[in-house]
C-alpha cells in the first residue's frame, strides 16, 4: 500500500500505450516496420557479429552472459585492461598507477581530453568514484559487489584526474579487480543519474564504439567513434545479429551475410567452418572449466574415497576426445592452462574403473545412488550421458537430472543437490574461479554447492602476499589441496571458437569470451 | 447487433483476465526467479534478498497479484524485470514483425489450402485425392521448424534465392523479401491443415439430402458443387480458418527462432527463460486479445456468410 503513488502516477501513459497496443492488434494492416524508417545506410564497413541469445542488461553493476559482455566491451573501459592477446594488465582509462609499498593504496592517474559518448560531458576521476561507490553499495542490488566489497575501503578523488584507492588490507592482487570487465568498466554519473531505469539499455561509454539502438529479439547496432582515444575504429558500425540457431549462423556465415561467427558451440559446426573455404576458424583456451561439483556434506560423498572413487571412475580423456571431438581440452585443476597461476604440481585421477571399485569396498560403501543435476542447455544435458554411463560401469547407479536453466539455479541456489554440473566463467584473474568454487563466502546460492571450506586460509592469504613468486606457490598450494580434497572435478577445461570471413582482418580472439571489434576492420559489405 | 458487440466484448474481458491470470500464478509456481537469473553465479544470500526486494518479489503473492490487477486495470503493465523497460512498449514493437508473419503466412495458407481441399473433395476417391491429403498428411506430421531448416538449407544456402535470417532492413521490399520463406514455411504448415479440413466439411455437404435432391432435379454437377455445397462448406471452413490462425501464431514461434526474426514468440519465449513475470504477462495479454478479437471478427463475418447464424 505504501506505493500507492508510484504506481498511480504512470498510468495515463500506461494507458496510451495500451490503447496503441489494441489498435495495432486490431489493425492487421499496421506494419510499423515497413513504413517508419527509410533506411539509407551505406552498408559498406559494417562488421557483422552473431551472437546467440539477446541483450538484456548492459549496465556494468547488473551485466552478467556473454552477449551483453560483449557487447558492453565495445562501449566501455576500464581503469585498466587485459591485452587481448596476452591477458597481461595494461593501461586503459588510467594512464600509469603506483602502488603502495604494503598494496594498500593504489593510485591511478588518468588520461585526459576523454569524453563521454553522445555529449555526456568529459569523463573525471569522480566518475570512477561514483562507479565504484554503486557497485558497493547495496542498494544497487549490483551482482559484483561480492568482486570489491571487503576489499575497497574508500575510494578518493585529490583532483580530476587522480583516483586512489584505499584498501581495507594488503592485496597484491587488486588490478584484477579493475580491470576492463564487469563491475570494472566505468559509468557515467551524468548518463546514469539523469536516465534511471532507462540507462540499462542505454548505455554511455567512452570506448571505441558509440551504442545506437537496440531492436528486441533481432539486433544492436553500434557506431563507431571518431574521437576515441586510441583512435578512431576501422570500422563504421558494429552490427550484432542474433541468431539462435547454430546450423543458421554457419550458413550466414558461407552467404556471408555475416562476418564473424561469435561463440561456436556445436562440434558438427567447427568441424563444418573448418572445412568451409574463406572462413577462418579461430580457437583459444577459455579461462573456464566444466566441473562436477560434489555437496561434501551429504554421506556418503563426505568420504573422500567415495569422490575419488567417483574421480577413477569417469573416462576424462575420452569425454574430450570422444564426445566432444577435441574441441576442449582435458582440465587439471579449476584454473585451466590460461592462467599463468595453473600448476600441474597436483594429485591426478586417470581412468581406472577397477581402483574406482575397490575404493567404494574400501569406503563399504554398495548400491551407491548418485544424481547429478545438469542445466538443460547444450552440451551440459548432453555430455552428462556418457559420464552417468561411466559410473554406471563401476556399480554407482547414476542418474541424470537435467532441469531447465531457471529450475536449475533454483535447485543449486537451494544447496542440497547431491552433485551438480557447473561452469565457471570470468576474467583471467585467478582469484575468481577459487573463490567462487571453493570459499566459504560462496556457499548456496553461490557456487559452492560442495560446501567445500578446506582452503579458506590460503585464500584469504594469497591477497596479502605481496612476493609474486611466494604467491604463486600459495596459488599452487591452493590447486593442490582442493585437487586432493576433490570437492570439485574439473570434467574439461572450455576452448572457445569463434569464425569469421575472409573480409575480416586484426581479430583477436580472447579468453573472457567476448568479441572486441576496435582492431578489426572489414572490406566490403 | 449491439448486444452482439457487447456480449463479444465482456467475452474479451473476462478472456483476457483469465489468460493474465493463468499466467500471472504459473509464472510464480515454476521454479526459478528473476533474481536468481540475474545474479547467476555471483548469488549471494544477501544479494538474492536484496534484489527480490527491489523488485517487490518478496511480498505475499496475493497481495502481488492484487498490486498487478489494480495496474492492468490502469493499463500499466509494469517495466521488465530484467531490462527495467516498459513491458508493453518491448511487446508492441515486436507486435508488426508477428502481424505481417502471421497475415502472409496464413494468406498463403488459404489460398493453397482452400483449393487444394475443395480439388480433392471433387476429386474424391481419385489418385489426385489421394495424392493431396497424403501430401497434407506429410505437411501437418513434419514440425514446422524442420520444414523451416529444410527451406534454409534448399532455398537459401543451395539455391541463394532468399536470406538465410532476419527480417531486413525497414524498406518495404526488402522486408517483404525477408518475409516470404518464413511465411511460406508457416502457411505450407498451415495449409495442409486447412486442406483436410475443406475437404471433409465438402464432403459432408456433399452427403446432405438437399444436394441429393438437387441431383434428382438434374442440376449439373458442377452447379450443385460450387453454387450449393461450396456455399454452406464455407462456414466450417472459415471455422477452421479462424482456429488455425490462432495455432498458426504458435508456430510462428518456431518459424521465428529458425529464422532468426524478432515477433512476439521469441520475446515470449525469452522471457518465459529469464523468468522475466512481467514480460511474459504483458506478451499473453496482447496475445490472448489478438486471437479473441480474430475469432470475434470471425463470428461477425458467420453471420454475414450465414444470416442464419445471426439469431442464434
Amino acid at each position: 500500500m505504501a506505493n500507492d503513488n508510484s504506481h498511480d502516477k504512470p498510468s495515463s501513459i500506461g494507458r496510451r500505450r495500451a490503447i496503441q497496443a489494441l489498435s495495432a492488434t486490431g489493425m492487421l494492416s499496421a506494419l510499423p516496420g515497413w513504413f517508419n524508417f527509410a533506411n539509407a545506410q551505406t552498408p559498406s564497413k559494417r562488421l557483422t557479429i552473431r551472437i546467440g541469445a539477446d541483450i538484456s542488461i548492459l549496465d556494468p553493476a547488473r551485466i552478467f552472459q556473454i552477449e551483453n559482455q560483449s557487447v558492453a566491451a565495445n562501449v566501455y573501459n576500464g581503469l585498466v585492461k587485459y591485452d587481448q592477446a596476452t591477458n597481461e594488465i595494461v593501461p586503459d582509462l588510467a594512464e600509469s598507477w603506483d602502488i603502495s609499498d604494503d598494496a594498500k593504496v593504489y593510485t591511478f592517474k588518468l588520461r585526459k581530453g576523454v569524453q563521454w559518448h553522445k555529449g555526456h560531458g568529459a569523463f573525471t576521476s569522480d566518475d570512477v568514484k561514483f562507479s565504484y561507490d554503486r557497485v558497493l553499495n547495496p542498494d544497487t542490488g549490483s551482482a559484483h559487489r561480492g568482486q570489491v566489497a571487503g576489499i575497497i575501503d574508500s575510494v578518493e578523488t585529490p583532483d580530476e584526474s587522480t583516483v586512489r584507492f584505499v584498501l581495507s588490507g594488503t592485496n597484491a592482487e587488486f588490478l584484477h579487480k579493475v580491470t576492463a570487465f564487469n563491475h570494472g568498466w566505468i559509468v557515467s554519473r551524468k548518463a546514469v543519474t539523469e536516465m534511471g531505469d532507462k540507462y540499462n539499455l542505454n548505455p554511455i561509454g567512452t570506448g571505441p564504439f558509440v551504442f545506437e539502438q537496440w531492436i528486441s529479439g533481432s539486433e544492436v547496432r553500434l557506431s563507431a567513434n571518431p574521437d576515441y582515444f586510441e583512435g578512431a575504429p576501422k570500422t563504421a558500425e558494429l552490427l550484432f545479429r542474433l541468431i539462435r540457431d547454430e546450423t543458421a549462423a554457419a550458413i550466414a556465415l558461407e552467404r556471408k551475410e555475416i562476418d564473424i561467427f561469435f561463440a561456436m558451440q556445436q562440434p558438427e559446426v567447427i568441424e563444418r567452418l573448418r572445412k568451409t573455404a574463406g572462413v577462418t576458424v579461430l580457437d583459444r583456451e577459455a579461462s573456464s572449466t566444466v566441473n562436477l561439483v560434489i555437496n561434501t556434506t551429504l554421506k556418503p560423498f563426505d568420504d573422500i574415497r567415495v569422490r575419488r572413487a567417483i574421480a577413477h571412475a569417469i573416462n576424462r580423456p575420452a569425454l574430450v576426445k570422444g564426445f566432444f571431438r577435441d574441441t576442449k581440452y582435458e582440465a587439471r585443476t579449476v584454473l585451466t592452462g590460461a592462467f599463468p597461476e595453473y600448476s600441474e604440481d597436483v594429485p591426478d585421477y586417470p581412468y581406472d574403473p577397477e581402483l574406482a571399485m575397490s575404493l567404494l569396498k574400501e569406503a563399504g560403501v554398495k548400491n551407491l545412488r548418485f544424481e547429478i543435476t545438469t542445466p538443460g542447455l547444450n552440451p551440459y544435458d548432453k555430455f552428462v550421458v556418457p559420464v552417468a554411463n561411466d559410473l554406471n560401469q563401476v556399480g554407482i547407479q547414476a542418474t541424470i537430472r537435467v532441469l531447465e536453466r531457471g529450475a536449475y539455479q533454483q535447485a543449486r541456489s537451494a544447496g542440497n543437490v547431491q552433485s551438480c554440473i557447473t561452469s565457471v566463467v570470468g576474467p583471467p584473474d585467478p582469484s575468481a574461479p577459487l573463490v567462487t568454487l571453493y570459499a566459504r563466502q560462496s556457499f548456496p546460492p553461490g557456487l559452492n554447492s560442495a560446501r567445500y571450506e578446506g582452503v579458506e586460509d590460503l585464500l584469504q592469504s594469497v591477497s596479502g602476499e605481496l612476493d609474486a613468486d611466494k604467491r604463486r606457490a600459495i596459488y599452487a598450494e591452493i590447486q593442490r589441496k582442493t585437487m586432493e580434497d576433490l570437492p570439485v572435478l574439473p570434467l574439461y577445461a572450455d576452448r572457445l571458437f569463434m569464425a569469421h570471413t575472409d573480409a575480416v582482418h586484426g581479430l583477436v580472439q580472447n579468453s573472457m569470451f567476448t568479441v572486441q571489434g576496435y582492431s578489426v576492420s572489414a572490406q566490403g559489405a | 447487433m449491439i448486444r452482439s458487440f457487447l456480449s463479444s466484448m465482456i467475452r474479451l474481458v473476462v478472456t483476457v483476465v483469465g489468460v493474465v491470470t493463468v499466467t500471472f500464478f504459473l509464472m510464480r509456481a515454476i521454479p526459478g526467479d528473476p533474481a536468481l537469473y540475474m545474479l547467476g553465479d555471483y548469488a549471494t544470500a544477501d544479494a538474492v534478498a536484496s534484489l527480490q526486494a527491489k523488485l517487490g518479489l518478496d511480498r505475499p503473492i496475493l497481495h502481488q497479484y492484487g498490486l498487478f490487477l489494480k495496474q492492468t486495470l490502469t493499463g500499466d503493465l509494469g517495466s521488465s524485470v530484467v531490462t527495467g523497460q516498459p513491458a508493453l512498449d518491448e511487446i508492441v514493437s515486436n507486435l508488426p514483425w508477428s502481424i505481417s508473419l502471421a497475415v502472409l503466412g496464413m494468406a498463403i495458407a488459404i489460398v493453397i489450402g482452400v483449393p487444394l481441399g475443395i480439388t480433392s473433395a471433387r476429386y474424391q476417391g481419385t489418385w489426385l485425392d489421394r495424392a493431396v491429403m497424403v501430401t497434407a498428411l506429410l505437411g501437418i506430421s513434419f514440425p514446422v521448424f524442420w520444414i523451416g531448416l529444410v527451406a534454409i538449407l534448399g532455398f537459401s544456402h543451395w539455391a541463394g534465392l532468399f536470406p538465410t535470417l532476419g527480417a531486413g532492413n525497414g524498406e518495404f521490399w526488402n522486408e517483404l523479401y525477408h518475409l516470404i520463406l518464413p511465411a511460406t514455411v508457416l502457411g505450407i504448415s498451415v495449409a495442409a491443415y486447412i486442406a483436410r479440413l475443406t475437404r471433409s466439411a465438402m464432403l459432408e455437404v456433399l452427403g446432405q439430402d438437399y444436394v441429393r435432391v438437387a441431383r434428382a432435379m438434374g442440376i449439373s454437377e458442377g452447379r450443385i458443387f460450387y453454387k450449393l455445397a461450396l456455399r454452406n462448406a464455407l462456414v466450417p471452413i472459415l471455422a477452421v480458418i479462424s482456429v488455425t490462425f490462432a495455432w498458426s501464431l504458435g508456430n510462428a514461434i518456431l518459424i521465428e527462432v529458425v529464422f532468426s526474426r524478432p515477433g512476439l514468440g521469441s520475446t515470449i519465449m525469452k522471457a518465459v527463460l529469464s523468468r522475466d513475470y512481467q514480460l511474459v504477462q504483458a506478451g499473453l495479454l496482447v496475445l490472448a486479445t489478438a486471437v479473441v478479437t480474430i475469432n470475434t471478427l470471425f463470428n461477425f463475418l458467420y453471420g454475414i456468410i450465414d444470416p442464419r447464424l445471426q439469431k442464434r
